[in-house]
């Protein structure tokens, strides 16, 4: 019994975990380039479900389609939203705080998109066909859908990926760079009026991939974007700003966190002992896990 | 500077500055012509439900009106005080459950109830306070969002039937129950419309109070409100409490006027609804909340059959003022004003606008404050 | 400043106004720099040296004047553009990536360059001459101690072609061994013919290189002349040089 609920509650932790990355991981990538909280995140995942559900049921296409159809229209999304809803406040010094101001306008195009969605859509929701179907007994009684299998694989190699692109590729060093020197980076060539809708366009890009994923196992509906947005947020401070490894780690830890917790009180509690863990940790560590706000790493 | 032309609901004035040179009047800027001015408004409000007889008008007013109640507490916490405070809407619902279930289960006059509401929300938020002081900005978000959240989900799975779940409180007598539909309606608006006034002229005084200038100098220059030995917990706490208690008081004024509440008037959709009326009017300005809620409750009550279309213009909205007008209109406005006052005024030098679009290049300073010293000028 | 060659000045700033916010740092600042010259800015601190330079490189854009690089017209162009034609500024406290390695430091120097092979050229000549610097190649350069990060920091500067090289305060909080090391470098940048614009306090190690000083004061240039003759002014020297 023991063993059934631990290996359930690792299994449940990798796959959340790996889904809370994904997701999470654009918004520290925009945030250690851009200084903001991108608060559009979520609807890019909205957008990625509706993408799947579109390509794989209305069109009865290929799954692989759906995935790069996701990722062209969501990293087009994001990068019109960074040149609407921040660009133009980049050129602005006012008295009034840059991250609150564009917390609000970003905020404000997730608005837009989800309400687009849902004068297009309506408010019904959508059963967005699983990438994968069928599922594997990991241990006795404890099973494990293809379904969220793949997404945690998908998941798991996107953020290495974007780990290796930064390391090695001449843009991702250059993204760096934008993160930990702006000034400097400027002084190196780097095109940053270039490079701010590209990572953002980057990072929306990967949640529109997770909203594929997230779409076969929840549904495809305007507001689905809301959860992911939260979810991202609480793993982005969690971590600490900024820090990518640190989102990675948050991620694990916060699924780890859910999972046991479901296992122990059961799901209607699981969240607000999440909250309540959370805040314990910012009491302890007002930074997050690993992150130091004017120390952005990446 | 109190002969300047600037607005008094100007949030841009310089803060710390003007500790301990405080004007005599409480309200610098207000002139006698201003009073008179906002003296009619009063007025005119007041005749409203004389003059409007359709119900469905009056009440949409007067769920503006304690919308508006919300919108002044939030807007002195968010805005006066700049603290990251998503939290707001749990203390309106803590107001409102408290009200109300007083108002059930005991005999207490629902006047007091509806303070009994005011002050759990106060408590409530001044507990709030202490961990944002400990967290950096964004941080806090975090922290008052999950507030919000855990809050929401404990009323919601509730089965003890103290909040009645996610179906809300059963029906609540509420102030004026004795009255008729019509009479209370109207009873109501004067009410709320009443404590819409006192709130605004209250807070207003605190924003040009010791308290609202020190405030603005530790949202503004921490650093330098630090030496000058304010201090920034004392400070939050009354912040907190304040709003807190007003927030208190307009969700008990929810709770009697709609007879029940309900966990759905917290949330992301409500709460993005609020801010767009916050940042339209005028984040930090004394009337920009009235601004910002009318005009947003106008558009949502024209569009009240599409949802979507009415929220998609609403985010439009909030993009373009949030991007084109920073300060809201009160402050596009309150610019204006000082431009055709200083034209006016011949041989008085203009005062320099709020520094926006100056060709400073591009992107922000990492984490720096702007107009803090520049320590590369060699 | 006049050398005695009549040719088009590699920088010449014209009547510049720059600063930050509703501050005006530099006020009508005129400068030109002929090329293969080393102009050395000096004067008291807070007048404008270092803004003057990033007025220059793009950094903040001028309220109003003309920055002219190599004949083109380069005012209020952001900073990435100015750089790609050939600006090459080193800022005060040299603006390394603290997390990155030397190696990826010096990379990033040559960002602009086409290919790669072309980067990893420019790598090697520079390991060539700083080996120093190659010795740390993979170590990240916020462990590096002062002097070698500024090393890292010419480096870098070094990486790519470049028209014109802003350097400011290259001798700032680093021990005298160090500094030697520094000016070596610098006076090597010179031999190969670099036009340099140097920004410095620190006077006896700046003799080696500079062909003209100016003076900035108040965010404009009050004197202007050969090191020769200002280094003997009296006046100059008790004011802004201390002892020599």
């Amino acid at each position: 019994m023991i063993a059934t609920n631990i290996v359930g509650i690792a299994v449940t932790t990798i796959i959340l975990g790996s889904i809370y990355g994904l997701v999470a991981i654009g918004m520290t990538l925009i945030y250690g380039t851009l200084r903001i909280l991108d608060m559009s995140q979520g609807s890019m995942v909205m957008a990625g479900s509706f993408i799947g559900w579109g390509i794989l049921v209305v069109a009865g296409w290929n799954p692989i389609l759906a995935i790069l159809a996701a990722f062209i229209a969501t990293f087009i999304l994001g990068a019109l939203t960074q040149l609407v809803s921040v660009q133009p406040l980049m050129r602005r010094r006012t008295a009034i705080d840059f991250e609150m101001v564009t917390f609000i306008t970003t905020f404000a195009v997730a608005m837009v998109l989800t309400n687009v969605a849902l004068e297009i859509f309506g408010p019904f929701q959508r059963n967005v066909k699983s990438v994968v179907s069928g599922s594997i007994s990991v241990y006795q009684g404890v099973d494990l859908p293809y379904q969220s299998l793949t997404m945690a694989l998908v998941s798991i190699a996107l953020m290495a990926g974007l780990g290796i692109f930064l390391a090695r590729s001449r843009w991702g060093m250059a993204i760096r760079a934008v993160a930990q020197d702006l000034d400097a980076a400027r002084l190196m060539g780097v095109p940053v009026g270039k490079l701010y809708p590209l990572t953002m366009g980057l990072a929306s890009a990967l949640a529109g991939i997770a909203g594929v994923f997230l779409g076969g196992l929840y549904f495809a509906y305007p507001q689905a974007g809301d959860l992911p947005l939260l979810e991202a947020l609480i793993v982005v401070i969690f971590g600490g700003l900024g820090s990518l490894p640190g989102t990675v780690y948050a991620a694990y830890a916060i699924g780890l966190i859910q999972a046991t917790a479901e296992v122990i009180v059961g799901t209607t509690w699981s969240l607000p002992i999440l909250y309540g863990v959370i805040l314990l940790v910012l009491i302890v560590r007002p930074y997050g896990l690993l992150g130091r706000p004017s120390e952005a790493r990446l | 500077m109190s002969d300047h032309p600037v607005s008094a609901h100007s949030a841009t004035e310089h803060p710390v500055a003007d500790h301990g040179t405080i004007a005599a009047s409480a309200f610098p800027g207000m002139t006698r012509g201003r009073w008179s001015i906002a003296g009619l408004a009063v007025l005119v409000a007041f005749a409203i439900p004389l003059v409007i007889s359709n119900q469905y008008t009056l009440s949409v007013m007067v769920t503006t009106l304690i919308l508006l109640v919300l919108n002044i507490s939030w807007n002195f916490v968010l805005g006066v005080a700049g603290v990251w405070n998503f939290g707001q809407l749990a203390l309106y619902a803590l107001g409102g459950y408290g009200a109300g279930i007083i108002m059930l289960h005991s005999s207490v006059s629902p006047w007091l109830a509806l303070l009994a509401g005011g002050l759990v929300a106060a408590i409530a938020a001044v507990l709030l306070a202490f961990p944002t002081l400990r967290l950096y900005g964004i941080y806090t978000s975090l922290l008052t969002f999950a507030f919000a959240e855990v809050i929401q989900y404990v009323i919601l799975n509730d089965g003890s039937g103290l909040t009645g779940g996610s179906f809300g409180l059963p029906i609540v007598p509420g102030l004026y129950s004795s009255l008729s539909l019509d009479t209370s309606t109207k009873a109501y608006f004067w009410t709320v419309l009443a404590v819409v006034v006192i709130a605004t002229v209250a807070l207003a005084a605190v924003g040009h109070s010791r308290l609202g200038i020190a405030l603005r100098g530790i949202r503004d220059a921490p650093a330098y409100a630090a030496a000058r030995g304010v201090n920034p917990l004392r400070y939050r706490i009354f912040a907190f409490a304040i709003s807190g208690f007003l927030a208190g008081i307009a969700g008990a004024l929810y709770v009697s006027y709609n007879q029940s509440i309900s966990p759905s008037v917290m949330g992301l959709t409500p709460m993005s609804v609020y801010v767009t009326m916050l940042v339209i009017g005028g984040l930090g300005t004394a009337t920009g909340p009235i601004v910002g809620t009318v005009l947003v409750q106008i558009v949502a009550t024209l569009l009240v059959t599409h949802p979507g279309a009415e929220f998609t213009i609403l985010g439009l909205f909030l993009l373009v003022v949030v991007v084109f007008v920073p300060d809201g209109l009160v402050g596009l406005v309150g610019r204006y004003w000082r431009k055709v006052a200083a034209w006016a005024a011949e041989g008085e030098q203009a005062e320099p606008d709020q520094p926006d679009g100056e060709p400073a290049e591009g992107a922000p300073a990492e984490g720096e404050q702007e107009g803090s010293p520049d320590p590369h000028v060699a | 400043m006049s050398t005695g060659m009549t040719s088009e000045p590699m920088l010449e700033v014209t009547q510049l106004r720059a600063g930050y916010l509703d501050t005006t740092v530099i006020r009508d600042l005129d400068l030109a720099v002929q090329p293969g010259e080393a102009a050395v800015l000096i004067g008291p601190n807070g007048h404008g040296k270092t803004t003057l330079l990033r007025a220059i490189s793009g950094l903040i854009a001028p309220t109003s004047g003309r920055v002219v690089l190599g004949g083109q017209d380069v005012t209020g162009r952001p900073a990435d553009r100015i750089a790609a034609l050939g600006l090459v500024h080193v800022p005060q406290g040299d603006g390394l990536f603290g997390e990155m390695t030397v190696e990826e430091n010096l990379m990033m120097g040559a960002f602009p360059a086409s290919s790669w092979r072309d980067r990893r050229a420019a790598l090697a000549r520079i390991y060539e001459h700083f080996p120093a610097v190659a010795e740390r190649a993979s170590q990240r350069a916020r462990t590096l101690s002062g002097g070698e990060r500024r090393l890292v920091a010419l480096g870098r500067a070094l990486m790519r072609p470049s028209q014109l090289m802003l350097i400011d305060e290259p001798s700032l909080g680093l021990a005298p061994v160090a500094i030697d090391a520094v000016y070596d470098a610098i006076s090597e940048l010179k031999r190969s013919g670099a036009t340099l614009v140097l920004v410095e306090e620190n006077f006896t190690h700046v003799g080696s290189v500079a062909d003209a000083v100016h003076v900035i004061e108040a965010g404009t240039i009050i004197a202007s002349g050969p090191y020769s003759e200002l280094s003997t002014d009296p006046a100059i020297v008790q004011t802004y040089l201390g002892s020599l």
